[in-house]
């Protein structure tokens, strides 16, 4: 008896606590949309649209005005927009991961949460479309950046990493877009037959694309989830790469490293995870999905995210070890600029955030903590933000020639655009959580206890 | 033929249960056999007899497609249709396409395995299929499992099928009906969704063309386009002639535009000294400058005769007179920069080593025509 205790232990914790049938999950998750939100909805959303609102109404002003209402000018022409395009790309890959990556690894308890990681994914997309869109001045033309036949008879320069990120962005927002709508289709055919306005049925049988769910209908679904899971695996590890080459590729002191494609791709998943982490917490506790999304799920996230904090340490190191093993008096002075300097506060704030406070995952009882996982995820956003803040502008404000050095003071239309995308981001959570079903209903269920014939009782026995 | 079953289904309360029906409906041999579950039950496609998707070589197929089409296009913009040298690279440097050529894979494969998977494989959207209109199909898209017995070439026996499945342990059995209300699948239905994609566009369209109507774009920016400075024929009110442009300061030389000086006609002889050397090229830019200007009225033998002086009633000067003969390289050039006669001045459309190369064209002419024996190869 106590060696069956023991045993137990050492067992994988259940996807799901307590008693969860299909049909209960179907009545909780499904419902959601069924009903009327509360108030506390109606005035996080109030919040959270002013906020994208104002950046709506800045992103007017910069081109009723000009883009000189920006702190961007000599020598540092990539200020905000950059950094924070390169944040929010960063936010998506985590969505990604959890729904592609682990699926193939077949880890069973990312099913719960991939749907909502997979949204985040392409809110953070949209969010990051913002920046480059705005910062080429022109919007209207940004046509320009794809390979179309034109009267100047030009083509655009693949040669280009500007160009490769063009290429790179749209197809993951195109892929995730897909996959995420794919995944959707089966549980917007469980919510066509339970719903009971008319319009909302109109639209979830439009949705549902007329599912019925036969064993044929599922064979070629299983097969297209799993290749488009393989196809995203790849996809995820080049789009951050292909990020990391707009710097690596250029010649400029403290970007021309062969680090940074696996030193940007950790940094995305790291910060992703955290802002799963910061949305899943409320989320759950508000829709009462605590069952579902479990303290276990939240502690291998948490588990996740100190891994990243220590391979972001590893390549902070590395980007030191790389400076000083160059014997380049140039890239030295880069180096030591991200800790002293006029931006060596935001180097030290990195380095804090990022590396320091993760550390307290190592410990069981934080990891199960909300407010220490809170603390942590948020600390990570400021840090991840922070660290591709420092990596651009003290790269770009002091370069080869000292003549041309200069400082970036970002101005309060930079710093409300950003507050804006903030906005345009948690809008659209809040929209998603009530509108969709934000938990794979076919997914989980299809781990449920007893939901496969001979396979449940064996692996529990 | 719409009164006729499709297909008998029936209702179970698992996975294992429906697992344990299907061999047992199937060795009846009573129709072609399917499921519907509310998730994947694995093991199950086996089950039924079915045959695995296809859709992995048609996934590898688009994306092997997808690079190729990628590599050529880049190679046919970047080295054939406009190459460009960038970077002192070479125009076909393909290390630099790769990451391109990633993506556009991907994305191949990608709506390859999803659209295909849709579209292709389980032939949606589709909302006419008999079992969407079942009882049943709350269940099924819920947490019941069903087996259907579904006719072949449009026969099937609804009791032996009936007795099948409740044998095997199915309940709530029922028989399903082609759905008449809906549009049958066929010509008719394709017609229809072309006919709804086609009224999308057009009211996406003519939403486009009023909101673009009704809200003009401004241009945006507009200080960057009108900048504080002046311009060719703009006003000002700086200066006392009311224009921003400015006539250039007296005794103003332009470059290669040096004036004549004083020289009257008589003295032009002596006095200009034509500078250039009678070389190929400059012979060469001779005769083009007097092709496209002289020639219309002095001839291309210079004799003056030519069709228009007819129609003109003007006698042109003929080189190849003794007056024109007589005269030295500088008056030739005065005449050209001044005018003569009828002949208007021609300074502004020749510049002063143009004029030069003329005068030096119309020597040879002269020569060509009353050429001296030595001449002659």
């Amino acid at each position: 008896m106590a060696d069956n205790e023991a045993l137990r232990d050492l067992l994988p914790p259940p996807l799901v606590e307590g008693d969860v049938t299909p049909g209960l999950l179907d009545d909780q998750v499904l419902e959601t949309p069924e009903q009327k939100p509360p108030k506390a909805w109606f005035l996080a959303f109030f919040v959270t649209s002013g906020m994208f609102l104002i950046g709506a109404a800045l992103i007017g002003y910069t081109f009723a005005t000009g883009v000189g209402v920006w702190g961007n000018n000599s020598p540092v022409f990539w200020g905000f927009p950059i950094v924070n395009f390169v944040f929010w790309v960063g936010i998506g890959h985590a969505g990604t991961l959890i729904s592609a990556i682990l699926f193939l690894f077949r880890k069973r308890w990312r099913n719960a949460i991939a749907r909502f990681a997979e949204a985040m994914t392409l809110f953070a997309l949209m969010c990051a479309a913002i920046f480059p869109l705005i910062h080429v001045g022109r919007p209207w033309f940004a046509f320009w950046l794809f390979p179309y036949p034109n009267e100047r008879a030009l083509w655009v320069n693949f040669r280009s990493p500007l160009l490769w990120d063009v290429f790179a962005v749209n197809t993951y927002f195109a892929v995730s877009a897909l996959f995420w709508f794919l995944g959707m289709v089966p549980d917007l055919a469980s919510m066509r037959e339970r719903t009971k306005s008319k319009f909302r049925k109109l639209l979830y049988t439009i949705g549902s694309l007329g599912w019925r769910g036969s064993a044929n209908d599922w064979k070629h679904f299983e097969m297209a989830y799993l290749l488009l899971a393989g196809l995203a695996t790849g996809l995820v590890l080049s789009v951050h790469s292909v990020v990391s080459f707009d710097f690596a590729v250029s010649l400029v002191p403290g970007w021309h490293m062969t680090i940074f494609p696996p030193y940007f791709v950790t940094g995305a998943i790291f910060a992703g995870f955290a802002m799963v982490v910061l949305v899943l917490v409320p989320v759950r506790k508000i829709m009462g999905f605590s069952h579902l999304i479990t303290d276990h799920h939240l502690d291998v996230m948490n588990k996740v995210i100190l891994a990243m904090a220590c391979l972001m340490g590893y390549s902070y190191f590395m980007e030191g070890y790389t400076a000083w093993y160059s014997q380049n008096p140039y890239i030295h002075h880069i180096f030591t600029k991200y800790v002293t300097g006029t931006y060596g506060w935001a180097g030290i704030l990195t380095l804090t955030c990022n590396v320091l406070i993760p550390q307290l995952l190592w410990f069981p009882k934080l990891r199960k903590s909300i407010p220490v996982m809170i603390f942590v995820a948020l600390s990570v956003t400021v840090g991840m933000w922070f660290e591709r803040f420092v990596i651009f502008l003290v790269s770009l404000h002091q370069d080869f020639l000292p003549s041309s050095w200069g400082l970036y003071i970002p101005t309060s239309v930079d710093v409300g655009i950003l507050l804006g995308s903030f906005g345009l981001f948690f809008t659209l959570v809040l929209l998603f959580a009530r509108m969709l079903p934000v938990i794979s209903t076919t997914e989980v269920k299809m781990d449920l206890k007893g939901a496969q014939p001979h396979h449940g009782e064996e692996a529990h026995e | 033929m719409s009164d006729k079953p499709v297909a008998v289904l029936a209702l179970f309360p698992s996975a294992q249960a429906l697992m344990d029906a299907v061999p047992k409906v199937r060795e009846k041999n009573l129709g072609t056999l399917q499921a519907y579950t509310p998730y994947p039950v694995h093991g199950l496609d086996k089950a039924l007899g079915l045959k695995p998707s296809p859709l992995g070589i048609m996934v590898f197929a688009m994306g092997a497609l997808g690079a190729t089409l990628a590599l050529l296009f880049e190679w046919w913009t970047s080295a054939s249709d406009y190459p460009v040298r960038i970077g002192g690279k070479a125009f076909f440097s393909w290390q630099a396409f790769v990451p391109v050529m990633f993506e556009v894979t991907v994305l191949f494969a990608a709506f390859t395995a999803g659209l295909g998977m849709i579209t292709l494989m389980n032939r949606l959207p589709w909302f006419g299929h008999p079992v969407l209109h079942t009882n049943a199909i709350k269940a099924i898209t819920r947490d019941g499992f069903a087996l259907a017995v579904e006719a072949v070439k449009g026969e099937l026996d609804v009791e032996a099928a009936t007795a099948a499945l409740e044998e095997a342990g199915g309940a709530e059995v029922e028989v399903v009906f082609p759905c008449t209300e809906k549009i049958p699948p066929g010509p008719t239905l394709q017609v229809f969704k072309i006919l709804a994609v086609a009224a999308g566009c057009a009211v996406a369209g003519i939403t486009m063309y009023f909101a673009i109507k009704l809200f003009p774009v401004l241009p945006p920016m507009a200080d960057m386009e009108e900048q504080v400075k002046a311009i060719p024929y703009e006003s000002s009110a700086c200066f006392e002639d009311g224009m921003a442009m400015r006539p250039p300061v007296d005794g103003t030389v332009a470059r290669g535009m040096l004036p004549m000086g004083p020289v009257t006609e008589e003295a032009s002889g002596s006095v200009l000294v034509n500078p250039l050397a009678a070389t190929t090229e400059v012979l060469a830019e001779g005769r083009e400058r007097y092709e496209a200007l002289c020639i219309a009225c002095h001839g291309p033998l210079g004799n003056g005769k030519m069709s228009l002086s007819k129609e003109y009633k003007a006698t042109p000067a003929n080189f190849h007179g003794a007056t024109v003969k007589a005269y030295a390289d500088g008056r030739l050039y005065y005449a050209i920069s001044k005018g003569k006669n009828a002949m208007a001045a021609y300074a502004v459309d020749l510049t002063p080593e143009e004029r030069w190369a003329v005068v030096h064209y119309i020597r040879a002419l002269q020569r060509s025509q009353d050429a001296p024996e030595e001449d002659l190869p």
